[in-house]
């Protein structure tokens, strides 16, 4: 029973990170799709860095990456006018190819899984902190508010003097640190960095955010019901279920199919920024 | 806005030119090899055109919902339980019944996987692109399970199907050993006229592009976004799912773990540089094709794999600058 709990502490911990990342970036009005991408390049340069720079410098190296793909997010959709899901599909790509090719060339395979990293602790207790201080940032403060505004009716906005660009940005640079540290921690988990070893946690995260109507607290909660079902897949594989076994991964397609059923606005009203996409 | 653009290229010429001397190569002898690995032999060519089949097809798949202003990320699940359910099909009956039927039933799988998308979309106002990625996730597990329980064929160690008998597989138009040209790539380019024609010829075809120009304009012209959407929706759909079933019954023979290696999502680059036009989706195919193949011969020469997949990364970003600067160039 315990182990179940610390299991799902473990598995919502990226999720929770990302999904916080999702939040200061599609709250802002920009569409991310990207958080895949963001959380893989992190993952990968954190790897590279640790073996130069130890711990701190594979959190610092994590988060810089991350931070580089966000504000390239931001360059692409307020500079450029991109359309923001063209942007996050072609930085889930770059992504993929970029940490592949740089895993490559620049890992050296004599350090392997023994490097000193951050304690996962930490992480955890800062995933379980963070939805919190978002939700009183976004509440209680002049730039939180602003990021709301923004994200709700950037012409509004912009009557009461607000820059949406400039918000934004600061909104997409906070994705780049939570999906920074949400991409080192699954590097600190396991130790190595594998191709595409992010394996959907941004898109998973996503749907939490989605699930949570787009709010701190409940996205925090949806992260930890998946990160629940994970663990439990984890507890349960091989043993049967309901007098059937259940192959493993109808219990990882069931994220997905619930915010599906969330998405058709079976589960509560549609809870979409209004200004989700918007210039 | 053009200098913004050259800049963009600018800056993304310097990122590959520099990630290739990173891995110790020439650039110029890398894109020699990207060429001559594409299109330097009967067999590379083949190669390239084998490659550029399923993103043709799922390319288009990816234009139809685009022209009516919808995002269709969802080819790739749709293609991979087009690709299943007409593998199990196909299996069972031999001859060309199975060849047609398995693909009429890749291909209403597919529809039937875009349904929900195109459903929310068009009545919850939900966005498709989350419920596409979600179903997409949901399609690779679920086609996972199938495949490594119920309908694998149990006489094989791979988590793979049976094989589909050779004669509902599609023709050969050219085979030597070494070199292989299906039949599938002229259904593709007949899709593709096909539906250039539709799109500029038919009454259905015209409402369909009016609802991605202007949705609202076009509901005062009196077409109903809601309709248009599901169509949209559902064509594309069931040209995902015949990419799949192309797939299994031209080239693969079967469907396995891991069947599609991320077509759908190339079918999204496919269509965005296609511009504004179905036969765009020819040669911006061809391209990404070859950019498959001569990635696998930069890969035998040190350069990893994963510098192609950059390369449409920032071609699709490109494309995406230039195909909207119109729109924004008045509010930018």
């Amino acid at each position: 029973m315990l182990n179940l709990l610390v299991l799902t502490i473990l598995f919502s911990t990226p999720l929770i990170l990302a999904a916080m990342g999702g939040y200061t970036s599609e709250r802002g009005g920009v569409v991310n799709i990207g958080l895949e991408g963001m959380m893989l390049m992190a993952a990968c340069v954190g790897a590279i860095a640790s073996v130069r720079f130890g711990p701190v410098g594979e959190v610092v190296g994590g988060i810089i990456a991350a931070t580089i793909m966000s504000s390239l997010h931001w360059l692409a959709t307020q500079i450029y006018h991109i359309d923001h899901v063209i942007s996050g599909m072609a930085l889930n790509a770059i992504a993929a190819g970029a940490t592949n090719f740089l895993y490559l060339k620049l890992s050296d395979p004599a350090h392997g899984s023994d490097l000193p990293h951050i304690p996962i602790t930490i992480f955890c207790i800062t995933a379980f902190v963070i939805p919190f201080l978002i939700w009183l940032y976004s509440r209680q403060t002049r730039g939180g508010l602003r990021l709301l505004s923004v994200g709700s009716d950037p012409d509004k906005a912009r009557l009461m003097g607000i820059q949406p660009v400039r918000v934004r940005f600061f909104g997409l640079l906070a994705t780049g640190v939570l999906t920074g540290l949400a991409g080192v921690e699954l590097v600190a988990y396991t130790g190595v960095f594998t191709d595409n070893m992010t394996s959907g946690r941004g898109y998973i995260a996503l749907a939490a955010l989605i699930l949570g109507g787009w709010r701190p607290i409940p996205a925090f909660l949806a992260c930890f019901a998946f990160g629940f079902f994970s663990a439990l897949r984890l507890q349960l594989q091989g043993t049967p279920l309901f007098g059937a076994q259940l192959p493993s991964q109808l219990w990882a397609a069931l994220p997905y199919i619930v915010t599906v059923i969330a998405l058709a606005g079976l589960l509560g009203r549609n809870r979409t920024p209004a200004g989700l996409g918007k210039h | 806005m053009i200098w913004r653009l050259i800049a963009m290229v600018v800056g993304a010429c310097a990122i590959l030119v520099g990630a290739v001397l990173v891995a110790h190569q020439s650039p110029v002898e890398s894109l020699h090899t990207l060429i001559h690995g594409s299109l330097g032999s009967p067999a590379a060519i083949a190669g390239t055109l084998r490659e550029a089949t399923p993103l043709l097809i799922c390319g288009l798949a990816v234009f139809i919902a685009l022209r009516a202003g919808l995002f269709n990320i969802g080819v790739e699940g749709q293609l991979l339980v087009g690709a299943c359910t007409c593998a199990v099909v196909a299996i069972r009956l031999p001859g060309v019944p199975g060849m047609i039927l398995g693909v009429v039933a890749g291909m209403v799988a597919g529809a039937l996987w875009a349904l929900p998308a195109g459903l929310i979309k068009a009545y919850r106002n939900g966005h498709e692109v989350i419920t596409t990625i979600m179903l997409n996730n949901v399609a690779i597990f679920i086609t996972s399970a199938l495949v490594a329980g119920p309908i694998k064929d149990k006489t094989q160690a791979d988590t793979a199907t049976a094989y589909v008998a050779a004669s509902s597989r599609m023709p050969w138009l050219y085979r030597t050993p070494t070199v292989e040209v299906n039949f599938s790539l002229v259904l593709g380019i007949l899709l593709a006229i096909g539906m250039a024609l539709w799109l500029k010829r038919t009454v259905a075809g015209y409402e369909l592009q009016a609802v991605g120009a202007n949705r609202v304009a076009a509901r005062f012209a009196g077409v109903s976004p809601q309709k248009v959407t599901m169509l949209a929706m559902t064509i594309s759909g069931a040209l995902g799912g015949l990419a799949g079933a192309v797939q299994v019954l031209a080239y693969e023979g079967r469907f396995y773990d891991g069947f599609s290696p991320g077509y759908g999502f190339d079918a999204l680059g496919v269509a965005l540089l296609a511009g504004g036009s179905a036969y765009g989706v020819l040669p911006s195919s061809l391209l990404f094709g070859m950019l498959s193949k001569g990635g696998t011969a930069l890969q035998i020469d040190g350069v990893p794999k994963g510098i192609t997949t950059v390369v449409l990364g920032m071609l699709i970003l490109i494309a995406a600058a230039i195909r909207y600067r119109k729109v924004t160039t008045t509010d930018a």
